[in-house]
């Protein structure tokens, strides 16, 4: 028999003992550790992501315990069975058996049937998951374009939707999906470019977005609060930060949100540098792509008002009220700066622009590190902005002012803050449109009051 | 199990016998069929998936989106195209009867019989070809519309496949003038008629499929 | 198609005409005469040798593997922290993207390849495959296919669509530069490859099996090699069809893929999982052969339950064309077919099930030596459970639908893919090195690479299953730190590291052991005490493999040669190793001989893709290379007569006459139909 390293079973057993502390932790993290994972997919918060929770987790379970056993079995087997090097035994060959009928039948029919028990749950859940929508739920097309979502509410203030997502009293908002708590959704996907997948983990699975389809989903929150999602169909340069968020507000709130998303942009007043904001942005390229009702309607390309867009999806992020939303730019930054409220993890801002008491905010939000002195402090607490809405939107609301800071860098180069293809001159194919937005050159000037003019828009 | 191992040892227990010549091809196998056609018959199996999916894509696209251009059956001169067709099964007529004639080693008829094949093959292709350019000339262009994308390459492949198989049949010819084809490889040409039928018999079902189910 | 008319231009021996009619004698018709070269570069571009291909295979596998490797090192040092810079959104796209292609491409599939080509005529006791010119230009239509697609790299970036290249994200419009040409035209030349190796060994399987060796008696990895086979030969004409589609898209503005011309992008989901599904099981099934035959060598047992283990590979073979859309269960097919296909992929568990649980039957009461080979397939058999374990949890569709797209799944296929195929492959190259080179790999090293690869292997992989489950998306360039995805990523790219030195460590331990093995003993034809006839012949195996061509009653017949049973039932070894393994000898066998053709015609297929990416002249010059290589091909003539009545051809082969059988095989008369047509087709029919 040859001679056994120490040192080599020394490390096969830690390595082994490694392995499993690691599956012990991962189950550990999956269990315990979803606190501050605003994507996990461990919590749900509505009854849809409840459904497919009930059935994982039994799968997980069988899972686990097939694990556990052959893993159990194996390491047995190594133990008994392993050759013991004795002089004796050393000629002894073990019988030669090539195989037992009852066994493999065992381990046929075994599975099959814990299979089977799988396959009626997951019918039985598909069959529930895939119901008709409800009566009441409000019906909104989202639309998945490079890099950011579009969100369409159709016939808001009726009951039910006549199906119709352009009628004058239908709005249209980007990044950030409003809804209702305790109703349910009824989403209509489609894309104006390439595949995306639109993914609200602690509400639902994902479904994707096709160009040329309409794919039908469903959501309904629980309980009112902000719930993130990501696109999950790679979707090209910025896959990355394409990211969406739903908040799920009361009813009430939600009616009162509805009828201000109705109006028409806020009209600044007279000589003020929010007017002249206005004015930069019915100059600029800006009022070309980004729509701003009654101020750049007749401005901006379209293909169904037969103005040549710019874009290759043809749509950019209405601004109308762009105030009251809490994220920018395929949602990855946030417009106002934090709100306790906002959730637990949301404390922090993505890319921080302030620094939050008892973190070490000293990088900016593209994560470049800078001096602590150089930023705002962020606000520390806040209630409700003026809509009674848990998130910062309300101007003059002095606890969650906007973050300048962001919006400006935003503007002065936006594809250094997000990767994007916006020059034609680089794509041939594209027919001189662009993807995404491209720098302007803007003057400090210009930004300023652009940022100011932005931030009225509430 | 031990009687499940043997009942299929029994089945697929083919150790070929040294004194029988199978087939009459050039060598024994397991399996009795010579290596080149048991590997025609695998490529074959293989084509039918590429026109499988290139059959499909075209069911799939058959109608073209509003507003761009002619769908192709609104072109199709099936007068037409059956001729063709039918030129192409007879071509399959003539290969049977050259194979038999190589079989028979009669080399003058197994000539003959190759050339009217190849001729055969190319009135077919020329015919495509005059297909394809009246289409182009009534405004159904290859990047016209999804339809006609999807006609062009399901009909082009096919008939690339066609002229490779012309240019198989010329080899075979001129191999038989320099005197490298005999009764004792017969199976070469055999193995060049399966590819023939296969062709054949592809355009059969695109002719069915494509021109003829509205 | 062409290939196949020389096949008779020379008489295919006195077998092949019994009616005893002469054929012509053919003048050479060849540009130049059949290389003879044994030794230098020469001898290996011009081989036709399935041993020396199959070298080449797995030597290529490791530069790419190389190459894969970095990329797989990038994206984990870019995801070790939150917003990091190292690679820019669009560096990463193209790296993840050609990582996902060379691994499964130009790695796992060429490993396969290699053991496929190395093994399986010796596991059958062939003396080549069926075609060995053409199993050459299947190598180089591989090797130049993945090198044309790496070269994307020097000429303006890779591709950056994701292995899975969805359209329309991989048309011109959404990706301007030429990096998904490249991966498209590579790609179908690497197809190419598939396709004609995937013919080539289905046939050397049905058809070139030594006397006695029914299917039934054929070695796992034989079997595993069959399906495998087939599975290549209807899956790589349904990819090769998509990517035409996209060819003609991108180069001639066809409308496939055109949304506004009414196309419908799940066509191209459809195809390519058509064909990406059987794909992922012929990656993993031929790692499953080699750990069915080399568990029984360690657990001096034979395989429990060989008709069972047959049977579902077979059955996975088929149920693997069932269970494509399981990949596309968010992507807007209708609940039918998601609760169709749900089903079948939960019930493709059984059969996978039913081979861990017949190979644990194996080990048990048997007598484990713990060799590094049998290590990795113990890695093989746990790790590759994980990964089906949590297989089984996406085919609940409703939990895909959360699943799918993120880390998790990730894990998943690494743990089926690394976890299982590569485990499989490491431990077959520890097992089979001393048949293949003639010195052992240091099983004392084997070990350590072993741990070392099994630490990394999870601490890469396994955190994986967690970031997926928290919403960690897959293909996201980088992440932010409030997500929560920090700590787990650190941990996976120190696994990653970890993993990378311990392929480092292998790689050594080919060199050190080499060094050593010059100071010691030659390993013998069996030093593992095997089961399967490739252990009869010398190590390393002799250039015509088997003589005589050994008849087989059984399985595990080389293992009965050397033990049986006493009067009382007591299994005792009945013969010496010596006495049943065949010496090294003079060959005087008639093997076909090398050509330049197949790496001639190989290389038109690039130069021809250069061409349709920069100039059509170029791809005119392309195309004449591919016609005078198969011009020169079949007019080349089938042997080299100046060669022919060489010492090589034994003492009494006047082959020209047709009367090839010599003195050897006569000698070996109880199989020589077999061998005299395996050697009658070596001269004849080098058809490939």
């Amino acid at each position: 028999m040859k001679r056994r390293s120490p040192l080599l079973m020394v490390f096969g057993t830690i390595v082994t003992i490694v392995v499993f502390a690691l599956f012990a932790m991962m189950t550990w993290s999956a269990i315990k550790g979803n606190d501050g994972k605003p994507l996990t997919t461990l919590e749900p918060q509505g009854p849809f992501a409840q459904d497919i929770q009930g059935l994982v987790i039994p799968v997980f379970a069988i899972a686990g315990v097939v694990f556990i056993g052959v893993m159990g079995v194996v390491l047995f087997i190594a133990f008994r069975f392993r050759d013991r090097g004795d002089e004796e035994t050393a000629d002894e060959i073990p019988k030669q058996l090539h195989g037992k009928t009852w066994a493999e039948l065992t381990w046929t029919i075994i599975p099959a049937v814990v299979l089977l028990v799988i396959g009626i749950a997951t019918v039985t859940t598909l069959a529930t998951l895939n119901a008709p929508a409800e009566a009441n739920a409000l019906h909104i097309k989202v639309e998945g374009q490079q890099w950011w979502w579009k969100f369409s509410y159709d016939n808001s203030n009726a009951a039910v939707g006549n199906g119709s997502f352009t009628d004058p009293e239908d709005v249209a908002t980007a990044d950030e999906l409003v809804i209702p708590v305790g109703r349910e959704i009824e989403l209509s996907e489609t894309s104006n470019d390439v595949i995306h997948s639109f993914w609200i983990p602690a509400l639902n699975g994902k479904k994707d977005a096709v160009p040329g389809m309409i794919t039908d989903w469903k959501l309904q929150a629980d309980a009112p609060g902000v719930y993130r999602g990501q696109c999950t169909e790679f979707c090209g340069l910025s896959h990355g930060n394409m990211r969406m968020l739903v908040r799920a507000i009361p009813e009430d709130q939600f009616a009162v949100w509805m009828k201000n998303q109705q109006l028409p942009a806020k009209v600044p007043a007279a000589g003020s540098k929010e007017a002249a904001g206005e004015t930069q942005f019915k100059g600029l390229l800006c009022a070309s792509c980004h729509l701003i009702r009654g101020v750049n309607d007749a401005q901006v390309g379209s293909p169904d008002k037969g103005v040549k867009t710019q874009l290759v999806s043809g749509v950019a992020p209405d601004l109308t009220h762009f105030a009251t939303r809490g994220t920018f730019a395929g949602a990855i930054f946030n417009s106002h700066y934090p709100n306790p409220t906002d959730g637990p993890t949301a404390n922090q801002p993505f890319g921080q622009t302030c620094t939050v008491k008892g973190s070490s905010g000293t990088s900016d939000i593209l994560g470049n590190k800078v001096d602590e002195k150089d930023l705002p402090a962020c606000p520390q607490a806040n209630q409700f902005d003026a809509f009674g809405i848990p998130y910062a939107s309300a101007p003059g609301n002095p606890n969650n002012p906007p973050d300048k800071v962001a919006l400006a860098d935003w503007l002065r180069d936006p594809t250094k803050m997000k990767p994007m293809a916006p020059l034609p001159e680089e794509n041939p194919y594209a027919g001189g449109r662009r993807r995404g937005m491209p720098n302007l050159k803007l003057t400090e000037e210009q930004i300023d009051q652009l940022v100011a003019y932005l931030n009225s828009l509430s | 199990m031990a009687d499940v191992a043997t009942t299929l040892d029994t089945s697929f227990d083919d150790a070929p016998d040294p004194d029988v010549a199978h087939g009459g091809h050039g060598y024994a196998t397991n399996t009795g069929l010579s290596n080149t056609k048991l590997a025609m018959w695998l490529f074959l199996a293989s084509e039918c998936l590429l026109f499988g999916g290139l059959i499909t894509t075209y069911l799939l696209y058959k109608i073209p989106a509003a507003g761009h251009g002619p769908a192709p059956h609104e072109l199709y001169d099936i007068p037409f195209t059956s001729i063709s067709s039918f030129v192409l099964l007879m071509s399959s007529l003539t290969m049977v009867l050259a194979v038999s004639s190589i079989e028979r080693g009669d080399n003058q008829r197994f000539r003959l019989w190759i050339v009217a094949t190849a001729l055969l093959g190319s009135v077919f292709i020329s015919g495509q070809v005059y297909e394809f350019s009246s289409f182009v000339s009534e405004g159904m262009g290859y990047t016209t519309s999804r339809s006609s994308s999807a006609f062009y390459t399901l009909t082009g492949f096919h008939g690339v496949h066609v002229t490779i198989g012309i240019i198989m049949l010329v080899s075979v010819l001129l191999l038989s003038h320099r005197g490298h084809l005999h009764r004792g490889n017969a199976e070469t040409v055999e193995v060049v008629g399966l590819y023939w039928h296969f062709v054949d018999v592809v355009w059969i079902l695109i002719f069915a499929l494509v021109y003829l189910i509205p | 198609m062409t290939d196949i008319l020389p096949a008779k231009l020379e008489p295919a021996g006195a077998l092949a005409l019994p009616s005893g009619a002469s054929a012509p004698t053919v003048a050479p018709l060849g540009v130049f005469g059949r290389p003879k070269t044994k030794t230098g570069w020469r001898s290996w571009v011009s081989t036709v040798d399935h041993k020396k291909i199959g070298i080449m295979y797995g030597t290529a596998a490791m530069v790419f593997l190389m190459i894969g490797g970095a990329e797989a090192l990038l994206i984990r040092a870019q995801l070790w922290a939150p917003r990091q810079h190292l690679l820019s959104a669009e560096a990463y796209n193209q790296v993840y993207t050609m990582h996902g292609t060379t691994m499964i491409f130009l790695v796992v599939m060429p490993i396969g390849a290699a053991f496929a080509n190395y093994l399986m005529p010796l596991q059958i006791g062939a003396r080549d495959v069926a075609f060995p010119r053409i199993n050459a230009f299947s190598f180089w239509c591989f090797v130049f296919g993945g090198l044309f697609l790496n070269s994307s790299w020097l000429l303006g970036g890779g591709a950056d669509g994701g292995w899975f290249m969805y359209a329309p994200n991989s048309g011109v419009l959404y990706s301007p530069g030429h990096g998904i040409d490249f991966w498209n035209l590579g790609l179908i030349i690497a197809g190419i490859a598939s396709l004609t190796g995937a013919i080539n060994l289905i046939v050397t399987v049905l058809n070139l099996r030594a006397p006695g060796m029914s299917l039934m008696k054929m070695p796992i990895f034989t079997w595993m090699t069959l399906v495998t086979q087939f599975l290549l030969l209807f899956a790589i004409p349904v990819i090769t069809c998509a990517q035409f589609l996209l060819l003609f898209d991108r180069q001639f503005q066809a409308n496939f893929f055109n949304v506004s011309q009414g196309a419908n992008p799940l066509l191209w989901e459809h195809l390519f999982w058509v064909f990406g599904h059987p794909e992922v099981y012929l990656m993993i099934l031929p790692a499953f052969g080699l750990v069915s035959d080399m568990l029984p060598v360690f657990s001096r047992k034979p395989i429990f339950g060989y008709p069972f283990i047959v049977f579902s590979g077979v059955a996975i073979g088929f149920m693997g064309w069932g269970v494509w859309a399981h990949h596309m269960f968010v992507s807007g097919i209708g609940p039918v077919s998601v609760t169709v296909f749900s089903l079948t992929t939960m019930f493709i568990a059984v059969p996978t099930g039913v081979k861990i649980l017949n190979w644990t039957a194996t080990m048990w009461g048997g007598k484990l030596r713990f060799n590094a080979p049998m290590l990795f397939c113990i890695g093989l058999i746990t790790m590759f459970t994980i990964g089906g374990l949590s297989g089984v949890t996406h085919s609940v569709a409703p939990a895909d639908t959360q699943q799918t797209d993120t880390y998790y799944i990730v894990a998943h296929f690494h743990y089926v893919l690394f976890g299982g195929a590569f485990f499989g492959f490491i431990g077959g190259f520890y097992f089979y090195w001393p048949k293949v080179f003639g010195y052992m790999l240091s099983d004392k090293m084997g070990k350590w690479n072993f741990w070392l690869m099994l630490l990394g292997f999870n601490l890469t992989f396994g955190p994986m299953h967690i970031l997926g489950l928290q919403g960690m998306s897959r293909r996201v360039y980088t992440y932010d730190a409030n997500y929560g995805f920090e700590i787990w990523n650190k941990v996976a790219t120190i696994g990653a590291f970890t993993l990378a030195a311990s392929i480092l460590l292998f790689i050594v331990n080919i060199f050190v052991s080499y060094a050593k093995s010059k100071k010691m003993e030659k390993p013998g034809p069996d030093p593992w005490d095997a089961r399967t006839i490739e252990w009869m012949i010398p190590s390393p195996t002799p250039e015509y493999n088997f003589d005589p061509i050994p008849t087989v009653t059984q399985l595990d017949d080389f293992w009965y040669r050397k033990y049986g049973e006493t009067e009382d039932g007591r299994l005792v070894r009945i013969a010496k190793t010596e006495d049943v393994t065949q010496p090294e000898h003079e060959a005087h066998v008639h093997l076909p001989s090398p050509s330049y053709w197949p790496i001639v015609t190989a290389f038109g297929l690039p130069v021809a893709a250069y061409g349709l990416i920069f100039s059509m002249w170029l791809a005119l010059i392309g195309g004449l290379i591919v016609v005078a290589g198969i011009y020169g091909w079949a007019t080349e003539h089938p042997d080299d007569p100046d060669a022919a009545h060489d010492v090589d051809h034994g003492p009494d082969g006047g082959h020209a006459s047709g009367d090839d059988h010599d003195a050897v095989h006569d000698a070996d008369a109880g199989d020589g139909d077999a061998d005299s047509a395996t050697d009658d087709e070596k001269e004849v029919a080098p058809v490939g």
